[in-house]
């Protein structure tokens, strides 16, 4: 996992998978790398192969990390269909902006 | 060519048990999805399981519960080209499962897991037992896929509208078919259902259990009438058990006879044990006596069998039109057949355990009541000796014997045999001992006392046409003599004075209880030393051995003349001769009772204790050695 501090936006990449055994781990990293000036945080998700419902907690948690910050965005970059339809059954993708590109 | 898909007999399995920690069930889940990558699933089912057995295996983890946190978890996979299924057993408390678990708020962070596994599988099934749970989770698959690199190629049918309309038809047809089918089934399931509950309900009623179920049987198979047989107990007839109208219900049928061939379908379906149809419209004559349905019946005819023993028939049919027996209706009738005939074997089987124990009991009684008849001790007198004995036939009968001290130098002895058995019997003999007791207070006299007895007993003797065979003798210790009456009973036996052999004391007389006033005569005569007299019921004489032979006065003499030397006592001699007279029955049962009363002497007569004079004798025997006056 590899995550960088662009001024407002923290861009999350190289996550092989959200699991029970990583998701804390994740979401610790990614919370404790918010600082004011974050208005975007950005989870590429082009190399994530699997992810379980702990992972789903730990981007809902990412969420409520943004929400209680207004104005700031959490994006959701190119995930695998199977991850987009797990998204979509638990209606989680409502919460995000998923961007493809 | 197109390879055809084979599907293994048993599933590929992978079974793992993995330490109690997330990244052991993260690499668990892993190994599941490797193995199921191998069995050629596609990437995009894959996702599916990995996800599936990690929320299983997590759960399994994070809800274990104290020392049950150390127990590893088991996670498997089955796989056959048509169902994948995965199980992960957990160690703990265990949940309850909801039917359909509702899709949880997006705002929630845990909580998922479950969610998502009854959304991806088609089956899941929480297990639970003690300390351990299995979840179980199941997807069908669609037909094999094609090998690998092989493109799919999707049937060619072309499908036109009559096509369809035709295929829509007959797919209808077919429903309807087996629906009713499978009503008919679980009605007739239902129905013995019924019938089995009744049966354990309910015994008095247990007769008409067949009509109920027959009933039942017309309404399944849409007939209007049926017939029962019963085979009776010898297996020579059909005998008339039930019939839906009392028209049909026709005379008993012989199916064994002298110089004859049963006729008529019900004989010759129970001779064959084999199920025959029939029509009086066609065959007439062969539907007998099934001819009363009417000119126009037809039916079925059912060996009513189980495990090759034939119990009976059962013949149903419809009395006008065709009777429509399809493969479905014989066989419903067959099951029924098949049904009555286990419960009705059953039934017969029950009955005959019950008689049997019943039977059983009787004969306990009877015997008890027939002990309580005899004198629990005999008297017993200085120098002599006395031993009575009794085996009881099947039935409590009227053998009984007692014997009255009169003073310490003579004795009354007295053996009687009630002609009737049971209960009555037992109350005569009981009633007669205590009026001889009475009787013997007044006379010694064994011909007075036969009268009396026979004065006090007619009237109630009489008025059940019941009589009583007895022998009184009135022994006297001091002198030997006896003295002896009888009415209508065995003589004695004993050892006259200076002989050898053994003679008997026979005189006429009638039983008690024909007569009103009856007057007995007496003898009297003088026992040899060492004494010996033996006083019996016809049961001993009569007793048939094997060969039917009888074992007669004359070896009953011979017994007692080789049996008589003095040494033995009188209970000794009383075992030998039990013992002589079952050796000679052997196995044959016995018919009758055995009574018998023995009396012998110790020793010779000069080395007889002297008796004590304490108690005063009331009568002296009569002195007569001839037969006396009455």
């Amino acid at each position: 996992m590899k995550i960088e501090n662009q001024g407002e936006c923290v861009s999350v990449s190289e996550i092989l998978e959200l699991t029970a055994a990583n998701s804390a781990h994740f979401r610790d990293e990614v919370r404790s790398a918010l600082s004011d000036s974050s208005s975007l945080i950005e989870i590429n998700l082009s190399q994530t192969r699997f992810m379980d419902s702990s992972g789903l907690g730990a981007l809902f948690a990412l969420y409520r990390a943004t929400a209680e910050r207004d104005g700031v965005v959490l994006r959701l970059l190119n995930p695998i269909p199977e991850i987009e339809q797990l998204l979509e059954l638990t209606q989680m993708q409502q919460l995000f902006e998923i961007v493809r590109r | 060519m197109p390879v055809p898909q084979l599907e293994p007999a048993r599933p590929a399995t992978l079974r793992l048990a993995f330490a109690p920690d997330l990244a052991s069930a993260r690499a668990v889940s892993v190994a599941v999805r490797n193995f199921l990558a191998e069995q050629g699933v596609s990437e995009k089912e894959l996702f599916t399981y990995e996800l599936c057995i990690a929320e299983a295996s997590n759960n399994a983890i994070e809800y274990a519960m104290g020392p049950n946190r150390n127990l590893k978890p088991i996670a498997e996979a089955l796989f056959t080209p048509s169902q994948i299924e995965l199980r992960v057993t957990d160690h703990t408390p265990g949940f309850a499962l909801p039917e359909r678990i509702a899709p949880p708020s997006p705002l929630t962070e845990r909580g998922r897991g479950l969610f998502l596994i009854q959304s991806a599988m088609d089956e899941v099934r929480y297990l639970r037992g003690t300390g351990e749970n299995i979840l179980v989770m199941r997807k069908k698959r669609r037909a094999a896929r094609s090998p690998a690199g092989a493109p799919e190629q999707a049937p060619v049918v072309q499908l036109t509208l009559e096509t369809c309309q035709r295929e829509l038809t007959e797919s209808r047809a077919k429903m309807a078919k087996m629906s009713e089918e499978l009503l008919l089934r679980s009605e007739t399931l239902s129905s013995i259902f019924r019938c089995c509950a009744e049966l354990g309900r309910i015994d008095s009623e247990s007769e008409s259990f067949e009509g109920r179920l027959l009933v039942d049987l017309l309404h399944l198979t849409s007939a209007d009438w049926y017939v029962l047989r019963m085979l009776s107990p010898d297996g020579r007839k059909l005998l008339m058990a039930a019939a839906s109208e009392p028209d049909l219900a026709t005379e008993t049928i012989s199916l064994i006879g002298a110089d004859y061939t049963p006729s008529g379908i019900e004989a010759s379906v129970a001779m064959s044990k084999v199920a025959a149809r029939f029509d009086i419209r066609e065959n007439s004559e062969q539907s007998e006596p099934l001819r009363a349905v009417g000119p126009e019946g037809a039916g079925l005819v059912c060996p009513l069998c189980f495990g090759g023993t034939l119990v009976g028939t059962i013949a149903v049919g419809r009395r006008v039109g065709d009777f429509p027996l399809g493969r479905l209706q014989d066989e419903v009738i067959r099951t029924f057949a098949e049904f009555l005939a286990i419960q009705t074997l059953n039934i017969s089987r029950q009955r005959k355990e019950v008689r049997n124990r019943v039977v059983a009991r009787e004969l306990e009684i009877a015997k008890d009541i027939q002990h309580l008849l005899l004198p629990r001790t005999l008297p017993q007198m200085a120098g002599f000796g006395l031993a009575g004995g009794l085996q009881s036939a099947r039935e409590v009968g009227g053998d009984f014997y007692d014997a009255i001290a009169l003073g310490d130098d003579s004795l009354l002895l007295m053996i009687a045999d009630v002609m009737g058995k049971g209960v009555p019997a037992a109350l005569f003999a009981t009633t007669m001992r205590g009026l001889l007791l009475g009787l013997a207070e007044r006379s010694s006299d064994p011909a007075q006392l036969l009268s009396g007895l026979n004065r006090l007993l007619y009237k109630e003797l009489s008025s059940v046409a019941m009589f009583i065979t007895a022998q009184i003798v009135h022994v006297d210790l001091k002198t030997q003599l006896l003295t002896a009456a009888s009415a209508g009973h065995c003589p004695p036996l004993f050892i006259p004075y200076g002989s050898h052999s053994v003679s008997s004391l026979s005189m006429q007389g009638l039983p008690l209880g024909v007569l009103p006033d009856t007057v007995y005569p007496q003898m009297s005569a003088r026992m040899g030393s060492p004494a010996v007299l033996l006083m019996y019921t016809d049961g001993l004489i009569d007793a048939r051995n094997s060969e039917g032979e009888a074992f007669g006065k004359r070896r009953l003499k011979s017994w007692l003349l080789s049996n008589s030397d003095p040494g033995t006592n009188a209970p000794e001699q009383r075992d030998r001769l039990v013992a002589e007279l079952n050796r000679y029955r052997g196995d044959t049962a016995m018919d009758d009772d055995q009574a018998f009363l023995l009396l012998t002497e110790d020793r010779a007569a000069g080395t007889r204790a002297a008796a004590p004079g304490a108690r005063r004798s009331r009568q002296s025997a009569s002195p007569l050695l001839s037969p006396a006056n009455p």
